[in-house]
């Protein structure tokens, strides 16, 4: 049985409008206006039990409410979905007790108390003994290396170390499942690291399913099998992480620096010149066609090389090229 | 229950945290005490009268301290509610396996205790001075009853003002009405029986009494028939109001709009 089923599921919020200045602000108070958005339309995905996937889009997609519906918060506007066999919104307790959850920044730990106080009261919460519920902090705090941290009150922890409480927390229940909404906002590049690791290797010991949203095309490369790009509510793309790669994340951006100065009609074979200054070059080039080693033995063979910083392209010109194929 | 007990627990350490912030706030009493003093010693000598319907200026004071203790100390549950849904964060407490309302039922009595017991601690020692001991100690265990239920009472109409911030989100304006309700309809600034009769008649039809004024009269003049009284009335408001949150409860969940997606 999957994990997760949804079909056709959707979302629908009504939503204030109001014409700008104070004569806008008059008129809304006697005849409020209001439009529809449609966070969610018509989604239907399955997910396999212990299965790492990636919810990914830009802002304003609809990954946050549709985890808010597969969590029981928020009621749908129509359409089905199981969570573990349970109607997420109807038997959101039961729920409760096999699911995990992160929501980004926004802290579960309770801010002016050590993270161990925390942990012992969701001990409770989910009715573990307490024989149990210190041998499990003791397994999280050697996983996630928080074990000096959990005496510390939350509010003193930066946000990296606080984030990998956070995940903590949430398996310490052993959970089939671990919702994580954008948990890795906001982190620099050591900290980000640090809770990927963390969870894939919660994952693989304890075959705990993961659903990681996010717009850090970093965190689906890092950890999941499986990607589905949604935007305004929609699925646009659904495949295993290898396909994309292959397919979409070939282009690749060059930023160099050089010891000399470059000319501004700086060009080399197989690479498209972006932006040219007095000592650096932005460059692209496409690893179907020229592979990466060849990138760099010609960027090195044009002058003495200072700095350079190869990166994706952002995610969402990964998107606008998916809707681009689609639309052909 | 055991967890919702845990909840209280923690939500007490937590009150804690900032023991200077907390006995700060307490102090506060203490100015309200000594111009209700003034106020009250003033209007007794142009009275010309040592007791006004039933009371003295002692047991004035005494109730007093006691109804401002209630009312300082009980906690601004529609605004953490409202909070919670204007941040997001009310999605951790709805994805985690306790009741929403009982969950704030328990940290919000925590968030209480301390508060409640420097209050009264300070106000306590402000009116044994400018007045005299306090009422009889035999009556005090079925105060603590009346003032848990007092806060009981508050957490329903309070707990129903937050739920409203599932769908207008902010509610300032209905705690500053439900606040000034309190003052006045529960006798908070003035005990009740020196209102006019009409006045007293609104009032006692309104449940804001049950959790200011009756704890406080019974605190001044202890008996097995005001603590029935009280304790009634305010099982009665609890049950009515309790029912109006559980189905208002499950009307708003439906609606609910988490920002931040």
């Amino acid at each position: 049985m999957p994990a997760i089923t949804v079909s056709n599921l959707s979302k629908t919020f009504q939503s204030k409008r109001k014409a700008a200045g104070l004569g806008g602000s008059f008129r809304a108070l006697f005849r409020p206006q209001y439009s529809t958005v449609e966070a969610v339309r018509g989604l239907s995905f399955e997910m396999e039990p212990g299965e790492l996937l990636g919810f990914i889009g830009p802002n304003g997609a609809g990954k946050s409410t549709t985890i808010k519906i597969l969590t029981g918060i928020l009621h749908p506007s129509g359409g089905e979905a199981q969570v573990l066999g349970y109607t997420p919104w109807k038997e959101r307790q039961k729920l409760a007790f096999h699911i995990g959850t992160v929501f980004g920044q926004r802290p579960q730990l309770w801010y002016h108390l050590p993270a161990i106080d925390t942990f012992t009261l969701f001990g409770k919460i989910y009715e573990l003994d307490d024989a149990e519920t210190k041998r499990r902090i003791a397994y999280l705090a050697e996983t996630f290396e928080i074990g000096d941290l959990l005496e510390t009150p939350v509010r003193k922890l930066s946000l990296g170390q606080r984030m990998r409480c956070e995940v903590a927390a949430s398996l310490l229940h052993k959970p089939k499942l671990l919702l994580l909404d954008e948990p890795s906002i906001g982190l620099d590049v050591v900290a980000k690291q640090h809770i990927r690791d963390a969870i894939r290797a919660m994952s693989e010991q304890e075959k705990v399913g993961v659903l990681l949203t996010s717009h850090d095309a970093g965190d689906l490369e890092a950890l999941c099998h499986r990607v589905i790009i949604i935007n305004h509510g929609q699925i646009v793309y659904q495949d295993k992480v290898s396909n994309l790669k292959r397919k979409f994340l070939t282009r690749k951006l060059v930023e160099v620096r050089y010891a000399g100065e470059v000319g501004k009609d700086f060009a080399l074979e197989g690479m498209e010149t972006l932006k040219t200054g007095r000592y650096g070059v932005k460059l692209t080039f496409d690893t179907r066609q020229t592979p990466a080693d060849a990138v760099l033995a010609r960027l090195s063979a044009a002058g003495t090389l200072v700095d350079i910083t190869i990166s994706d392209p952002p995610l969402e010109e990964v998107i606008a090229m998916i809707y681009e194929q689609a639309n052909q | 229950m055991k967890k919702y007990w845990f909840l209280f627990t923690t939500q007490v350490v937590n009150s804690l945290a900032y023991p200077g912030e907390l006995v700060g706030r307490s102090l506060l009493i203490l100015p309200f005490m000594w111009i209700f003093y003034q106020l009250w010693s003033v209007t007794f000598n142009a009275a010309g009268a040592d007791e006004i319907n039933g009371l003295t200026v002692a047991m004035t004071l005494w109730y007093l301290m006691l109804a401002e203790t209630i009312e300082l100390s009980r906690p601004r549950l529609g605004n953490t509610i409202s909070d919670a849904v204007k941040d997001g964060s009310i999605a951790y407490i709805l994805s985690k396996p306790y009741d929403f309302l009982l969950y704030h039922y328990a940290t919000s009595m925590g968030e209480t205790l301390f508060r409640a017991v420097l209050n009264a601690f300070f106000g306590g020692a402000m009116v044994w001075w400018l007045v005299g001991a306090p009422p009889n100690p035999h009556g005090w265990p079925f105060v603590i009853l009346a003032v848990l239920g007092a806060w009981t009472l508050n957490f329903c109409i309070a707990a129903l003002i937050g739920l409203s911030a599932f769908v207008v989100e902010d509610i300032s304006a209905f705690q500053w009405i439900y606040q000034k309700f309190a003052f006045i309809f529960g006798g908070l600034l003035i005990p009740l029986d020196f209102y006019p009769p009409w006045l007293q008649a609104i009032s006692r039809a309104l449940p804001f009494q049950a959790m200011l004024y009756a704890p406080a009269r019974l605190f001044v003049e202890p008996s097995a028939e005001a603590f029935a009284a009280t304790i009634g009335m305010q099982l009665a408001w609890i049950a009515a109001l309790g029912l109006l949150l559980a189905y208002f409860y499950r009307r708003s969940i439906h609606v609910l709009t988490v920002n931040g997606g």
